[in-house]
């Protein structure tokens, strides 16, 4: 060729060269930034994809009754997982899992996780061995296992344990041990206040995988590896046959409470709120719209009734006035007011007893034994509203008990003077309406059960509680063993007298003693309360029973009284004749 | 009659190659995958020694008759092409890329037509138009497959060829730059900054042309080409492209806003390099590879495999070798004994650099997913026949550079 040319072709190829040189420049000094200067970064985004944190979900601890039946459990519930690629091979997936089990799966909006829950708590023989079976090899789709709560009381015990719920929101990671959404955490009752023992700590393993998730090594950092801790059990105070009983004496139609407490301690033996739910709903994927309708329920069977059922107590509350009346002196065992006739006339207001033919003269123990409203009519109108009220005050009304078991607990209402002022005014006739228990005054079954325990006990304020050392009971300033044992007599004729209201509560070989009360609510039918502590003799369990529209106390309360304490001795006994038996064969066990 | 070889070129090539089937043996692992690429390496650079010792006035004659039967292939693949999207011909049970073969067609029509020109005629609308003519036909044709990559291929080594033939850098630019112009308007490039960058290369260009010309009207036309064509990108994809339209193009310059979809192999891929650090995880010990993190490894993304197992000093060497490569072409162009040949040179060498360019860049995210293979690396028979075929034709030119 020319010189000219090759000269030509020379000065070009230095040109080219410049230029591919340039290209090439450009491709280093990326590769140096990526490989280089970034490498740290882009290192640990390739740790993160092959090494897959698994966060193994710590079982709840068990909860259980105090001879250690299970209240709550875990069960395994299986989750099936996909692990997304490509919008294509989701949905393949997807479809495929759909034709082999027939389950209709809504895959979410695309996020940016790369995992995600398809399908929670999928039945075991059915869908789960599909998956792991069939289309594991093929499809992106895992099997997780995860500790599910299991309730096998149901409903009997719903109001003691609460219910759960899912965490909504996402890692708070700001706490110590986060929660993940779609965490189950207890939102009343124990499994609310006992959440942070129960819900143990979760652990967490590391495995490597490759892009579909499959395990290439199970412990790649065996030393990083920490097993989940099982939450802490929890031992009640309860007793699952006494609070048997006690859901099996409530009449299924009606709505009411049952309180039974150790009468020395404030241990709750049984807590029942009719109507129940069955708890098993709030951890079940599936039952949205079974929810919903517990909720929605005009019957109200997600309230727990014992703690937050606000009742005007009737004549359950008159010990509070004979208390007060027998400190200050107004009345003794021996003194009369006027004669009962059925009614009682005061400025244009007429009370009337129950009895409309009138209980004629009586003392106070005949009154309380008879129920009588005007005797206690008669005593309201000296006994003034101070009195009345600093005596119910120590005996625990309009304050929460602090059972450990709701914060949302009711504190009921103990009205004063100033309480009517606010509202109508005051007059004497609102103390007569008081002291048999009406009017403003309210009271949660708890609230009565505490009550009565402390006029069983001698005059000890208890805590009511489910779990853990009884708080100390703490002795009632200014009620004296006399003024308690005059009361204590007269609900023991109640009981046992010729014409007592709660004659339907005895029981045979032993003494006990209550009061019935029969309480005017916003209801049409009179709601029916009874209160009960037995043994008469140093009693070991008090307990209060509200019937909502039940109608007459005495006749209706009383038997359920009577059945849960009925339980409460046949417990007692069996625990006699089983250490009897153990003891007589030691070293046998 | 004893020919000489290019040693160096040949040197370069077997490393490479083997090379190649080696890292096409740790992306795919045990499979038949590296032994077949071994089996076509073979047979490839059979053909491409077989090529030296053709007669020398074969491939001039035989241009353009292998130009039309690299359109017939290409309108072959659009009738009865297989595979998604449809790019293959199927012959019994082999499978052709048809217009992986039309790209060395293409370059020897078009070095025999420059090459027929004389260097005054080169700049000449005629000749430009013609040449052009000659690239945008299979080109047109492959973008219908569709396969953008390989069709801007054909663009991208025309343009070196010019110049080669003689073609003014000028002229060269007024032919680029109405691209130029697209590229620099394109608002989700540069965001805010469109209208200054943009500005700034319509100021920039108009000058440099009135103080290489000095015709006002030239640059008033330049000008009004470059206005326009930026001015209609702007309104484009203001008014006329739908939403998901937009969220693909945004997903390349984003590959984050979609992580699992459009986004994962850029993303994978540059985990797959940055993770490899400056000496690589080591040969088969690449995590992205093996666990399949990386998709594509063994074929498009082979240059991530590299950069994971290798790290910096691998992927460097790579590149150097590729350099050399290139620079060894465009030097066989320098002497060789005709223009022709001269310029099938240079329309390799450009080829190659594209390719390892758009390549390269797609693994580490400067050039956006297209389905361009790296040459002599990725497996895939076809790319590397052709590659063999253009690299005994360099060797062909080097052996015949002393011929008349």
């Amino acid at each position: 060729m020319d010189p000219e040319v090759l000269e030509d072709w020379a000065r070009k190829l230095r040109g080219l060269m410049v230029l591919a040189g340039l290209l090439f420049a450009i491709l280093l000094l990326r590769l140096f930034h990526l490989q280089i200067t970034t490498a740290d970064d882009y290192a640990k985004e390739s740790e993160d994809n092959r090494i897959a944190r698994r966060r193994l979900k710590a079982p709840r601890g068990l909860i259980l009754d105090r001879d250690g039946e299970v209240l709550a459990r875990n069960r395994a519930a299986y989750s099936i997982q996909l692990t997304r690629g490509s919008p294509e091979s989701d949905a393949e997936a997807i479809a495929a899992l759909e034709a082999a089990t027939g389950v209709t799966v809504n895959l979410g909006k695309r996020g940016r996780e790369r995992i995600v829950r398809l399908k929670r708590d999928v039945d075991f023989p059915h869908t789960v061995a599909i998956v792991e079976e069939r289309l594991r090899d093929d499809w992106p789709l895992r099997v997780a296992i995860e500790p599910q709560r299991l309730y096998p009381e149901g409903d009997v015990v719903a109001h003691l344990i609460g219910y759960m719920g899912e965490k909504q929101d996402d890692l708070t990671s700001s706490l110590r041990r986060p929660y993940v959404a779609g965490d189950y955490v207890g939102q009343t009752g124990l499994e609310h206040v006992y959440e942070d023992s129960l819900r143990g700590w979760d652990g967490v393993n590391y495995v490597e995988v490759d892009v579909r998730e499959r395990v290439i090594d199970e412990h790649p950092f065996p030393d990083r590896e920490r097993p989940p801790r099982t939450g802490r059990d929890l031992r009640l105070t309860v007793d699952l046959d006494i609070q048997r009983a006690a859901t099996r004496a409530m009449p299924d139609s009606l709505a009411g409470s049952v309180v039974a407490l150790d009468a020395r301690t404030g241990a709750v033996l049984a807590l029942v709120s009719h109507p129940s739910f069955d708890p098993n709903v709030f951890v079940s994927y599936g039952s949205q719209a079974e929810r919903q309708r517990l909720i929605q329920d005009p019957a109200k069977p997600m309230l727990n009734r014992a703690i937050q059922g606000g009742y005007p107590p009737g004549s359950t509350l008159k010990m509070i006035g004979a208390v007060a009346a027998l400190e200050i002196g107004i009345t003794d065992t021996l003194s009369t007011f006027p004669a009962c006739a059925g009614s009682l006339q005061v400025g244009d207001v007429v009370f009337r007893c129950f009895n409309r033919e009138g209980h004629g003269e009586l003392n106070l123990l005949e009154a309380m034994e008879m129920s009588c409203n005007i005797y206690f009519n008669h005593l309201a109108q000296i006994l003034g509203i101070e009195a009345w009220h600093g005596y119910g005050a120590l005996f625990g009304f309009g304050s929460p008990t602090q059972i450990d078991l709701d914060p949302s607990e009711l504190s009921g209402i103990l009205p004063d003077r100033q309480y009517h002022k606010e509202r109508e005014g005051w007059v004497t006739g609102h103390l007569m309406n008081l002291v048999i228990g009406q009017g403003y005054m309210l009271v949660t079954p708890l609230q009565m059960a505490r009550y009565v325990a402390a006029l069983g006990n001698g005059g000890y304020l208890v805590t009511p509680h489910l779990h853990g050392e009884a708080p100390d009971p703490v002795r009632i300033e200014g009620v004296s063993e006399a003024t308690l044992d005059i009361v204590r007599r007269s609900m023991y004729r109640v009981i046992n007298g010729e014409h007592g209201t709660g004659r339907r509560a005895r029981i045979a070989g032993i003494e006990l003693a209550g009061k019935s009360g029969t309480a005017q609510g916003p209801r049409p039918d009179d709601d029916a309360w009874f209160v009960a502590f037995a043994p008469y003799e140093d009693p070991e369990i008090a307990v209060a029973v509200v019937i909502e529209g039940g109608g007459g106390g005495g006749s209706n309360a009383a038997p359920v009284a009577r059945a849960v304490i009925k339980a409460y001795l046949e417990d007692q006994a069996r625990r006699r004749a089983m250490a009897a038996d153990t003891g007589a064969r030691p070293g046998d066990s | 009659m004893r020919r000489e070889l290019d040693l160096s070129l040949i040197v370069a090539m077997a490393m490479m190659i083997a090379f190649g089937v080696t890292m096409v043996y740790s992306a795919a692992g045990d499979s038949d995958v590296w032994r077949n690429q071994a089996l076509f390496a073979l047979m490839s650079l059979v053909v491409a020694v077989a090529i030296v010792y053709v007669p020398d006035k074969l491939f001039y004659d035989l241009a353009y008759p292998l130009y039309v039967l690299g359109l017939l292939s290409l309108l072959a693949v659009l009738v009865w092409g297989t595979g998604t999207p449809a790019r293959w011909l199927s012959i019994g049970s082999a499978r052709l890329q048809p217009s992986e073969f039309a790209k060395i067609a293409t370059i020897m029509a078009i070095a025999r037509f420059l090459g027929d020109q004389s260097v005054e005629r080169v700049s000449g609308p005629r000749a430009v138009g013609l040449a052009v003519l000659l690239t945008a036909l299979p080109m047109s044709l492959v973008a219908r497959q569709p396969d953008l990559g390989t069709a801007v291929s054909f663009g991208a080594v025309l343009v070196p060829m010019l110049y080669w033939a003689g073609m003014r850098p000028l002229h060269v630019f007024f032919l680029a730059a109405p691209l130029l112009s697209v590229v620099f308007s394109f608002e989700p490039l540069w965001q805010d900054q469109a209208p200054i960058v943009f500005a700034l290369f319509i100021i920039v260009s108009s000058v440099i042309i009135q103080l290489q010309l000095a015709r006002l009207w030239v640059t008033l036309t330049m000008l009004g080409v470059n206005l326009s064509a930026g001015l209609v990108t702007t309104y484009l994809w203001a008014n006329f492209l739908r939403g998901y339209q937009k969220a693909r193009i945004m997903t390349f310059l984003d590959p984050e806003s979609d992580p699992l979809g459009w986004g994962w192999n850029i993303i994978q891929s540059k985990i797959a390099i940055g993770s490899g650090g400056p000496t690589g995880k080591g040969f088969l010990e690449g995590t992205q590879t093996n666990y399949e993190f990386l998709p594509a490894a063994h074929t498009d993304f082979i240059f991530s495999v590299i950069g994971e197992e290798l790290g910096f000093v691998g992927a460097v060497f790579v590149l150097s070798l590729f350099l050399f490569m290139i620079w060894r072409s465009l030097y066989i162009g320098t002497i060789a004994n005709n223009r022709f040949a001269s310029l099938v040179a240079v329309g390799m060498a450009s080829m190659l650099t594209f390719h390892v360019f758009v390549n390269v860049g797609m693994t580490i995210g400067v050039m956006p997913v297209t389905g361009l293979p790296l040459p002599f690396l990725s497996y895939g028979g076809s790319s590397l026949l052709t590659n063999c075929i253009a690299l005994g034709l360099l060797l062909h030119i080097y052996a015949h550079r002393h011929e008349y």
